[in-house]
């Protein structure tokens, strides 16, 4: 039984730009990617630890305020914690703006470092909506006979994985910014953590962009559903495997991780190693704290690896590319 | 005033290293129901492909709704639908959500999108199986997919790939009948791929025979069907020796046959020439075969030259 008048009627109305159309590949993916039970709880972990951000950036606020409940519990734990504590507290008193840009710098770099692997299991997850499938389908046939270029198609899908990062990585990072800030006793938090902001986002885009291209390359590399998720996740692991081996033997392997890079332009970005030097320079007690770091994480931390990583992930996207102009034709 | 052709090509080649899939292709096709016939491997899909910039050209130009094919390709594809031979559907997607996908990637917005995938689905006679997976369909239903997804931007021309392989003669018929109306009665130019002549007889006004990559004949299916060679078979129980003289004598080529039956060129529209020599020699026949017109004729012409190839 038609639902409508079963007769061809002609389309009168106007259509949608370019851009509209590049919007649609990239929104049905991420419905499609998000019907995956594990992608949702995913999106929902990155969230939770972003809310675990903004609670720590609460209770550093917090410690500016000498009578506050973190200072009384701080104080119930032990003498050498709360002797920390309160030169923190006076530091932060003393110099607003350099304490919370250099905290919240360290906090930032924490967060967007370690909530990676997150993003990266997300990725592995909708890689079969990225490029695999319209493969494995044919279905890149259709793409090519609608009003669209090989070029729309690919930043369709670019958005796709893009957009997969916003919801697993920005979205948690501007959220603990903004609660974090919002709970801090003063306003001018927001300010002040401006820089460590700018840090995460620049950090971030730069991340998110390189990850897409790869992730695409990858998704790009087979026709079976089940493969190319299997090559992104043994690529990582792959790449972590390798760390301790390349310090002994080759240090040039490490560069085949695609994470160790991104950390090396983490560090870059973030420049912990200065911000390190101004938080010894103000909290004697911190000062003894950082002295006992080893030469070669100090080492790393003042000076990372940022060439021999941007050309590791240049090579990386050079190869994404050649895989992806290879693979992504309509026959 | 004739009106400007849809398809427009001049010297098109294509070639896939040594192998020449279409040879040199020139053409001025009118808006209508248009049919290309070949046997499989002829060159129809990579015509198509080529026009459609799913395929790069080798040499030679082509024009399609009057714009140059290689250089405003996603113009002319906003023009145009296509239903591919293959299965092309997006796994895990409803029958309802892929057309409407499809719709919203030719540039219709979500709600008009969604209302007139609805509307493709009902004229393509598609029920509530449009809600369940694509993956579940049958052949059948997925042809009708195919044709929605490709008519439901409301294209000027629409391009389809053997749309009846697979379904059984009554699908077979009602797609047809839905592919012949959409240009007697909503005026969408239909390129209608196919290696069965009785499918492009039912549907196409005008016919292009593909062989080889070659276009072996292009005119209007009226045209062919009056064209005749002024041929004969006749089968007679006896008295051929007597019938090849005559013949010979009116120096009309007669060949035999190796079924028995003489082939007869006797150069008239009608058969009464030869009817007459055949009373005159008192010879009855069994029967006599007029001889196939220019399209069966050309189609035989095209299966032979794809045998000798393979």
């Amino acid at each position: 039984m038609p639902i409508h008048d079963a007769h061809y009627q002609h389309w009168e109305g106007v259509y949608c730009g370019i851009w509209t159309r590049r919007w649609v590949i990239a929104r049905t993916g991420l419905t499609f990617a998000l019907r995956n039970k594990t992608m949702r709880n995913l999106v929902a972990l990155s969230w939770m630890l972003g809310l675990v951000m903004a609670g720590v950036l609460f209770l550093l606020g917090q410690l500016l305020v000498t009578d506050s409940i973190v200072i009384k519990w701080v104080a119930t734990l032990n003498p050498g914690l709360q002797a920390f504590a309160k030169l923190l507290t006076a530091w932060l008193a003393q110099h607003p703006e350099i304490s919370v840009r250099t905290t919240q710098n360290l906090l930032f770099y924490l967060f967007c470092v370690y909530s990676t692997p997150v993003s990266i299991f997300a990725l592995g997850i909708a890689m079969p909506f990225l490029i695999t499938q319209d493969l494995v389908s044919n279905a890149i046939i259709i793409y090519s006979s609608k009003a669209l270029t090989r070029g729309d198609y690919l930043l369709g899908k670019f958005s796709l994985a893009f957009g997969i990062l916003v919801m697993t990585w920005l979205v948690p990072v501007c959220w603990a910014w903004v609660i974090g800030n919002l709970l801090a006793p003063d306003w001018s938090f927001f300010w002040h953590s401006r820089a460590a902001l700018g840090h995460a986002l620049f950090f971030g885009l730069t991340t998110m962009i390189i990850l897409s291209g790869l992730a695409l390359g990858v998704s790009a590399l087979s026709r079976r559903e089940k493969s190319t998720p299997a090559v992104w996740f043994m690529w990582w692991v792959l790449g972590i495997v390798l760390q301790p081996i390349a310090q002994n033997t080759e240090p040039w392997l490490r560069y085949l991780s695609f994470s160790y890079n991104l950390k090396q332009i983490g560090l870059a970005i973030f420049r912990l190693g200065d911000d390190l030097k101004v938080a010894q320079d103000n909290i004697p007690i911190l000062g003894e704290m950082l002295r006992s770091i080893r030469p070669v994480t100090r080492e790393a931390l003042n000076n990372p690896m940022l060439n021999g990583a941007l050309l590791g992930l240049g090579l990386m996207l050079i190869a994404a590319g050649l895989i992806i102009s290879k693979r992504v034709t309509p026959e | 005033m004739s009106p400007a052709p849809v398809i427009a090509t001049v010297g098109l080649s294509k070639s896939f290293g040594r192998h020449r899939a279409l040879d040199n292709v020139t053409l001025q096709v009118s808006p209508g129901a248009i049919g290309l016939l070949g046997p499989n491997g002829a060159g129809k899909s990579t015509f198509m492909k080529c026009l459609l910039q799913l395929q790069p050209i080798t040499s030679g130009s082509a024009r399609l709704l009057g714009r140059e094919v290689g250089r405003e390709g996603r113009e002319i594809r906003k023009r145009v639908g296509y239903a591919p031979e293959q299965d092309c559907h997006i796994p895990g997607m409803a029958g309802c959500e892929y057309v409407a996908y499809c719709a919203q990637l030719s540039g219709l917005p979500f709600q008009a999108a969604r209302q007139r995938a609805h509307e493709m689905l009902d004229f393509v006679g598609m029920g509530q199986e449009r809600y369940r997976k694509i993956d579940t369909y049958s052949t059948g239903i997925k042809q009708r997919l195919k044709l929605a997804q490709a008519i439901v931007h409301d294209p000027e021309v629409v391009f389809l790939d053997e749309p009846t392989n697979g379904l059984d003669p009554k699908g077979q018929g009602q797609i047809l009948q839905l592919i012949r109306d959409l240009w007697r009665i909503y005026g969408m130019t239909v390129v209608l791929s196919s290696h069965l002549l009785n499918d492009v007889e039912r549907v196409c006004e005008q016919i292009i025979i593909i062989a080889r990559g070659r276009v072996l004949v292009h005119d209007t299916l009226v045209n062919l069907k009056a064209r005749k060679r002024g041929a004969a078979e006749v089968v007679l129980a006896y008295g051929q020796p007597v019938l090849q003289a005559a013949c010979a004598r009116r120096q009309w080529p007669c060949q035999l046959l190796p079924n028995g039956h003489l082939r007869i060129e006797h150069h008239e529209d009608s058969l009464n020439a030869l009817l007459n020599v055949l009373h005159n020699l008192k010879l009855p026949p069994l029967e006599i075969i007029p001889s196939p017109n220019a399209l069966e004729e050309t189609f035989v012409q095209a299966l032979e030259i794809s045998h000798a190839d393979t």
